[in-house]
């Protein structure tokens, strides 16, 4: 937890929809698992989770269902639409590209 | 698909408030609840310690919840409730201000809708029929002519016949007055002669029964009718049992099949009809209507098929015209004349908001209100923001704490918006409800007895969208000044804002004073710009008619052209029954004199014809063309028309006599240009002896008020050639002519019950002509004299503000032995700045302004020197006026207290 990196602006989007694609789950749900996926080493500021849910689900990348938790409470779970399935591939991608980019450029300049 | 997701989603947000609220705090109590399991599990703590740091870890929940609500789009929808409710409880504190700027507004923008709901129906508005885009109306090109509308009814047949690019191609007579009575005093319904493909090409429905269709439409043809809804409603309370009864047209008996669709009104906007009949039934009030190759009373449109472009329809028409032209040429017409008509070629043009006499009349003076209206607003919303000025002055402190608690800039500014966007819209509304009523009035004033005028005056969206916009502009304009103004200074300037005396305060209420210079400026337009219609009117209203219009009362007991067949009595046995008729009426008590002629001054008919003189130099061909009236004696002296030389026609004219004239100084001067023409001949294409003159009358007017008087000759009625029969009465009388209308009636009947009867007034004869000139005198005079009221409350506002303001200088002044006058004139000074810039800069945007004006003017130039000085001095006097009154006030400051309340 001692190298925990800030999260560049606009990644709180992608990991969400990465998280949620693997299950529906809960915010708290969605915040354990990208503490998992992600190793830990990402800080994620707890209350920020949930504007970035609705505004998800504004958009009409996420869908809503109230149920019942694991630990027997009433709790209100995402998972992706196709929408939001959609979105997760093409800003995949997008990260992909332009992580490629910034590695291939950042590696240019140690040589 | 994003959109449509995020406005699903406000939606639900605005609906189902209280349960996204409920929504969002159980989830954030999940959240920590398994964040506080969690810890406790991983930690060992104690469930309140757990919760405590959960608590602790998340931060503040109401922060988040705002972001939340804000990622919803919610935030928004709050603040803007937020101002709504704060502004509506300001409203509330400001009753005075409120109720001033309601009404302002509400009269501003109700006028401005009432115009532009008229403008919208007149100009804009599309035909209420199937898919009116694919409309043309077809027009004849004759070679070197400008393009005629008019048809007879052979070419409308060999179109028809011929033509290969409309779908549906049909005629009509514009509605025309038929009489619903069957004898005696006339019941006028106005009457549409359609052709069977009417309806059926425009797609209309019938509201009961059927329409007419192209097997109503043959030659001898059954008399059958439609009756427009709103006829049916009047006429027969809207009960079936219409269908199949029998109503009485122009003395001939027509069966009702059918009713037609609510909102259709005819093609001509501007006109409606009660009641349609097949082109072929028109053959039974004149036979000519079908026959004659010269009555040209019909128009065309067409519905273009689909996929034709125009140019292909013009190309196609261009190349059927020579064979349509031919199959309903005339065959006695001069060569010349018939090489013209062949050459001539069928136009098309688009016609989706069908034609309009109205539109071609009234559009330009439509615009010209609109603009009127328009400044009227403009101002009105300059005294508006300048009372916001003032208000947001005196809540310059409330400004400054809500800044100092963190309020942005934008968020103050949009507050105030809030408020001014408010008062204007409510402002809309109750304008709009003034604007329903406005715009009807307007309709009324337009209409005149012998001319109705309809006009489809529904609601609809674009006049709202209208009333909307012109709010939010409105709103935006007063509010926008006095916000960006308060919101951008100082905040400990504004804390401790007592009424100092400081420089900075001083140069503020300036801002008010440039406002005040424009409202000057645009009253200054308005002003010579309603001066100018007004003179115009007065110079049409007092000009030298050459005749006397007062207590003349006019009978015109003629069948309309269209319909002369109705009346079976020929020609020479009616001017027995009229001279009968004449001698009647004038042993009537009350009546001075009794004249028949073929038209009236300033009436509906004209008889044009040249003539030919032996004098060298004298006008030919079109220049030669002279008005002319067929009348009786005792003609001129019913209209009080001096004879100047020679004598009235008498009993010796008669049909075998010498053929004899009268005529006006204006023929006279043009073709003998000689003052004495008695004695003189002239001659008429149509008969081989010449015509002596007998007598010379004053110019008088022929057709219309603003016509320059035309030459015209008055031939003996006896002499009068064929249709040319005298039979319209002049009657004049020696009190308000009115009351002798049943009278006349009573002997017209005993003398003969066929004669149909229409009664007016000379004078009213007259006030139709000049619908316009009222109208627009009327209005202009109106917005005008609201302009310079409104920019004299203006300027009154901004001075008494300004003079307050100033108090505790002029105190100062006044303690170091400041006189009264010095201190009124210091004040007077700006008021004499901001009055010269204004008339300034209105007499530099009047002089570009008038020319809009040009075609509206009569009898004065539209840089008239006396209406600008006028106005000038007028808006100076009233402005300065104003001014004086906060100025003496300024005098009256007693100088300890001004002091003290330092």
């Amino acid at each position: 937890m001692a190298h925990q990196a800030d999260l560049l602006p606009g990644t709180l989007d992608l990991l969400i929809l990465k998280a949620v694609s693997l299950g529906a789950q809960h915010g708290y749900g969605v915040l354990l698992r990208i503490e998992q996926i992600t190793g830990g080493a990402l800080a994620i500021e707890q209350g920020a989770l949930y504007p970035a849910l609705y505004r998800l689900e504004h958009q009409g990348l996420l869908d809503t269902k109230w149920g019942t938790s694991d630990n027997n409470r009433k709790a209100k779970f995402y998972s992706l639409t196709a929408a939001g399935r959609r979105r997760l591939k093409a800003e995949t991608e997008r990260w992909n590209r332009s992580a490629l980019a910034m590695n291939t450029a950042l590696r240019a300049q140690e040589g | 698909m994003a959109l449509v997701s995020r406005v699903r989603s406000w939606w639900r947000g605005i609906r189902h408030r209280s349960d996204i609220e409920r929504g969002m705090s159980e989830e954030l109590q999940f959240h920590l609840a398994c964040r506080a399991q969690d810890l406790a599990e991983r930690r060992g703590l104690r469930p309140e310690d757990a919760m405590r740091l959960a608590r602790l870890e998340f931060g503040s929940l109401e922060k988040y919840k705002e972001e939340t609500r804000a990622s919803l789009g919610l935030a928004l929808v709050d603040q803007l409730h937020g101002d709504i409710r704060y502004a509506l409880r300001t409203f509330g504190r400001s009753k005075g201000f409120t109720a001033a700027a309601l009404i302002t507004l509400a009269l501003g923008i109700g006028a401005n809708t009432a115009i532009f709901s008229l403008v919208d129906a007149v100009m804009m508005r599309l035909l209420p029929v199937d898919k009116p885009q694919e409309l043309v109306q077809l027009r004849l090109q004759e070679p070197g002519a400008e393009p005629g509308g008019g048809f007879t009814n052979a070419l409308w047949e060999a179109i028809r016949n011929q033509q290969d690019v409309f779908s549906g191609v049909f005629a009509w007579s514009t509605p025309k007055p038929f009489d619903l009575g069957r004898g005696g005093i006339v019941q006028t319904v106005r009457g549409l002669m359609v052709s069977g493909s009417y309806f059926t090409t425009l797609g209309v429905e019938a509201a009961a029964g059927r329409l007419l269709t192209d097997d109503d439409d043959r030659r001898g043809c059954a008399p059958v009718a439609v009756l427009s809804y709103g006829f049916w409603r009047t006429h027969f309370a809207g009960t079936p049992g219409a269908l199949g009864s029998s109503i009485s047209l122009n003395r001939q008996t027509f069966v009702v099949i059918g009713v037609s669709a609510p909102r259709f009104f005819g093609v001509e906007v501007g006109k409606a009809f009660d009641v349609a009949i097949p082109l072929c039934a028109s053959a039974l009030f004149d036979k000519r209507n079908l026959d004659s190759r010269s009555r040209w009373w019909l128009s065309i449109m067409g519905r273009a098929k689909p996929g034709l472009t125009p140019e292909q329809i013009a190309g196609r028409l261009r190349v059927l015209s020579p064979s349509i032209m031919s199959a309903a040429a005339e065959p006695d017409r001069n060569s010349e004349r018939q090489g013209r008509f062949l050459r001539t070629v069928l136009i098309a043009s688009a016609a989706a908001q069908g034609p309009s006499e109205l539109r071609r009349v009234f559009g330009e003076p439509l615009i010209l209100l609109m603009t009127m209206v328009a400044f009227v607003l403009l101002i009105a919303c300059a005294n508006i923001a300048g009372l916001m000025l003032a208000r947001a002055r005196s809540r310059a402190k409330e400004i400054a704490i809500r800044t100092a608690l963190g309020a942005s800039r934008g968020r103050l500014i949009r507050q105030m918006l809030t408020e001014s966007v408010l008062v204007s819209a409510l402002g809309a509304g109750f304008g709009l409800l003034f604007a329903r009523w406005g715009a009807a009035l307007l309709l009324r004033e337009l209409a005149t007895a012998r001319n109705p005028v309809f006009v489809d005056l529904s609601l609809d969206w674009s006049v709202l969208a209208f009333a909307a916009a012109v709010a939010i502009l409105t709103g935006s304009l007063i509010g926008l000044v006095p916000a960006v103004r308060f919101t951008g200074m100082s905040l400990i300037a504004a804390m401790k804002s007592s009424q100092s005396a400081g420089t900075e305060r001083r140069s503020r209420p300036r801002a008010g004073s440039w406002i005040v210079a424009g409202q000057v400026a645009l009253s200054l337009v308005l002003l010579i710009g309603g001066g100018l219609l007004l003179r115009t009117f007065v110079t049409l209203l007092t000009l030298d008619m050459g005749f006397d219009r007062s207590n003349v009362l006019v009978v015109i007991a003629k069948a309309p052209w269209f319909a002369a067949d109705i009346v079976k009595t020929p020609p020479e046995q009616r001017s027995v029954v009229y001279d009968e008729i004449a001698s009647r009426v004038r042993a009537l008590p009350g009546v001075l004199s009794v004249a028949r002629a073929f038209t009236t001054p300033i009436g509906d008919d004209n008889w044009f014809t040249p003539i030919s003189v032996d004098t060298r130099g004298a006008p030919a061909g079109e220049d030669a063309s002279v008005s002319f009236n067929f009348v009786t004696p005792g003609y001129f002296t019913t209209l009080r028309t001096p004879l100047i030389a020679g004598r009235d026609f008498d009993a010796r004219d008669t049909k075998q006599s010498t053929p004899v004239a009268i005529v006006n100084q204006t023929l006279a001067r043009r073709f003998f240009s000689d003052a004495n023409v008695v004695g003189k001949y002239f001659r008429k294409p149509d008969r081989s002896t010449p015509i002596e003159i007998v007598g010379i009358v004053k110019d008088s007017k022929y057709e219309s008020v603003r016509e320059p008087i035309p030459p015209t000759a008055f031939l003996p009625a006896p002499q009068a050639p064929p249709r040319g029969e005298a039979e319209e009465f002049l009657v004049r009388t020696s009190t308000p002519s009115s009351a002798l209308i049943p009278a006349i009636q009573a002997i017209a009947t005993q003398v003969s019950a066929e004669v149909p009867l229409e009664f007016h007034t000379l004078a009213e004869q007259i006030d139709d002509d000049l619908v316009q000139e009222r109208l627009l005198a009327t209005l202009a005079g109106f917005f005008g004299a609201l302009a310079l009221l409104l920019a004299t409350i203006g300027l009154y506002g901004v001075l008494s503000y300004l003079v307050t303001h100033r108090q505790v200088e002029f105190g100062i002044r006044m303690a170091l032995g400041a006189t009264p006058g010095s201190i009124r004139r210091l004040v007077m000074r700006d008021v004499i700045v901001v009055v010269t810039a204004g008339v300034g800069a209105g007499l530099a945007a009047a002089s570009v302004a008038v020319a809009l004006l040009r075609s509206m003017l009569f009898g004065v130039e539209p840089r008239d020197a006396a209406t600008i000085v006028a106005a000038v001095c007028l808006l100076s006097a009233t402005a300065l006026a104003a001014g004086y009154l906060p100025a003496r006030r300024a005098t009256r400051v007693d100088p300890m207290l001004a002091l003290r309340s330092e």
